[in-house]
């Protein structure tokens, strides 16, 4: 291994330095790095095998599926555009594209602008910083399943903790999940709060790699805190930014735990959402062309989203 | 440097601004944790009551109180009894490993080999990762249903994966499908790319191999990596729901969190103590994880942000 490596770039200096140099260098260099390129697709070949198999495969079955009659029994048909145009007029379908719609648009900026004002509040250093991070992190770590029993608790109508604390106020009791026009926003609530804490962190992380010399600079020029924030902090978390955006949006539009265990899209279709229906189409009429249709759907709004996501970050992002 | 700084200290004009500012400070810091804690409840809250909850009686859980007027250890061993829930613990257990100890082997050497090694298409297989951190599971749900129950030559299939269940109920259906996510090699990788391409250089020159520079070179400089991808990992697969129920039928390889919605299943009959109580149970480990692993957790994730 030495002797492969060193003697060519040895010989080449030997024989006449200047030349030599410019001449044996990209040599050894090219064949290093053919080594190199070799040893690194041995490398990187488990993750894209397994990647391949496993995802890329699935998903352009599921984009070919969408123009089939696919019922998991017989052969599938291929039968054009037909799905999408029947997804249109499907009330289900559009009433869960609005409902996913309106739960990305309200959950994903709230959340993030909950979270960047926590983790600039736990960037002050503070004590017990162990004890708050821990506290706000707490709903991530657990599983949606018991997230969801628990809110149901809750948003129990009868003795529920949300309604304990309204009487607390004097005020009458609301049906949080049982009133269509409460449904999806006790939700969001959940979903604000379940996904706040994965935020935080990440803005938390960013935060301490803020260049204290940028702020000490901007302090002695005479900004004000809000300056600071402004022109100093804000475009250093740009790449941050880019992280919790894109998957926020992609975490967002999957919501589907939550709703099975806790309204299973009820009340009437007033927390349909997205992938709850495609669950509902492929395995509870076995439609699974129809479902993969709606699938289709949802890759191109969620691409759509990224763009939009990406334009109104643009400004602000440095690299 | 400290005879100028000793002097300012000794002028006593110097130290009333600092006190003032320190006073002000003070306040402000008591509205600060105020709100944080605050938050900090809110956010807790649910947990909270989850866990008193698990310590109550049938009847007392009818009506709204916060503390339980005995405190019922007992629901636990109950909850125990109820459902085989050390066996979807060990379940849990096992798939938990092995999905964390194939993820550290593969994704940090993808992760790697995007970031430092110039391969054909290296900035083409890094977008390919990204593109597909955007699938969501649901959509891949059916095909890859398809796929793994042909797997050849698994579970009485031939070598076409016909004929028989392939990886259906079993730990490589449970374990090898989702042990890879892109989005640990994308982490993986924004770890690799923030150290200095000199360090493997230099190891290079002395004659260490390839996958020696990645192994012993580079990879242990990333600590923090490897611990916020096995703390991601594990939680993800501890708390897996989905995936499990679709390909598991028996309770010999269910995890926790099926065992928790099949004991949950009828709501008219539903023990709430004891589901509380296994819940409580289920999430105590990914608690303990956090608590223990947060310092490097937070570290590690400083860098993902870092270079796009």
């Amino acid at each position: 291994m030495t002797t492969t490596l060193s003697k060519p770039s040895e010989v080449g200096v030997a024989q006449s330095p200047r030349p030599g140099r410019s001449g044996a260098a990209p040599r050894r260099r090219s064949s290093v790095v053919s080594r190199q390129k070799r040893a690194g697709w041995w490398m990187i070949a488990p993750a894209l095998v397994q990647s391949v198999v496993f995802i890329t495969v699935p998903t352009i079955a599921a984009i070919l599926l969408a123009f089939t009659d696919y019922s998991f029994s017989g052969a599938p048909n291929f039968i054009g555009g037909a799905n999408f145009v029947e997804l249109f007029g499907d009330i289900r379908f559009r009433t869960a594209l609005v409902n996913t719609v309106l739960y990305v648009l309200v959950v994903v900026p709230v959340s993030m602008a909950i979270a960047l004002a926590v983790a600039i509040a736990l960037n002050q250093k503070i004590r017990a910083l162990g004890a708050f991070r821990t506290a706000y992190y707490i709903p991530v770590v657990t599983a949606t399943v018991a997230v969801g029993t628990v809110w149901l608790w809750i948003f129990n109508s009868g003795s529920g903790l949300a309604n304990g604390v309204l009487a607390l106020f004097g005020l009458s009791p609301v049906g949080w999940l049982t009133d269509p026009n409460h449904a999806l926003s006790s939700l969001m609530v959940v979903g604000i709060w379940q996904g706040l804490g994965a935020k935080m962190i990440i803005y938390l992380a960013a935060l301490q790699g803020v260049s204290p010399q940028l702020v000490e600079a901007a302090n002695l020029d005479g900004a004000n805190r809000w300056q600071v924030f402004r022109f100093v902090t804000w475009p250093s978390l740009g790449p941050a930014q880019f992280f919790v955006l894109i998957t926020s949006i992609v975490g967002t539009f999957q919501v589907f735990d939550l709703v099975y265990v806790t309204t299973k899209g009820g009340p009437g279709l007033a927390t349909n959402v997205l992938v709850f229906d495609v669950y509902n189409n492929a395995f509870g009429s076995l439609r699974l062309g129809y479902a993969s249709a709606e699938t289709v759907i949802m890759m191109i709004l969620i691409g759509g989203f990224i763009i939009l996501g990406r334009r109104l970050q643009g400004a602000n992002t440095h690299d | 440097m400290t005879s100028p700084s000793t002097a300012v200290q000794a002028i006593p004009g110097a130290i009333v601004p600092t006190r003032r500012r320190k006073k002000r400070v003070t306040i402000g810091r008591v509205a600060l944790y105020l709100v944080l804690t605050v938050g900090a409840f809110l956010m807790i809250a649910p947990f909270l009551w989850m866990i008193l909850t698990a310590f109550k009686s049938e009847l007392e859980v009818a009506r709204f109180t916060w503390l339980p007027a005995v405190w019922r250890w007992d629901n636990f061993v109950g909850a125990m009894q109820t459902a085989p829930f050390l066996q979807y613990f060990r379940n849990s257990l096992v798939i938990a490993v092995g999905e964390t100890a194939v993820t550290l082997a593969i994704c940090t050497m993808a992760g790697y080999v995007l970031s430092s090694i110039p391969i054909r298409g290296g900035k083409f297989l890094l977008n390919y990762f990204i593109t597909l951190l955007m699938v969501p599971f649901q959509i891949i749900l059916v095909p890859l249903f398809l796929i793994v129950k042909s797997v050849p030559l698994f579970g009485g299939n031939d070598i076409f994966g016909q004929g028989g269940t392939g990886w259906l109920n079993s730990w490589w259906g449970l374990i090898v499908p989702l042990a890879a996510a892109p989005i640990f090699t994308f982490l993986a990788r924004q770890f690799y790319v923030s150290l200095p391409s000199e360090l493997a250089d230099a190891a290079r020159m002395d004659g260490v191999g390839e996958f020696g520079i990645f192994w012993r070179i580079m990879t242990p400089l990333v600590k923090p990596a490897l611990i916020t991808i096995a703390v991601f990992q594990i939680e993800a697969a501890w708390n897996g729901f989905l995936w499990p129920l679709m390909i598991t039928t028996t309770d010999d390889l269910r995890p926790l969190q099926l065992g928790l919605a099949i004991f949950s299943q009828n709501p008219a009959s539903i023990q709430w103590p004891y589901l509380m109580a296994g819940t409580a149970l289920a999430t105590l480990p990914m608690v303990l994880l956090f608590v223990f692993a947060q310092k490097q957790f937070v570290e590690g994730m400083a860098n993902v942000g870092l270079k796009g």
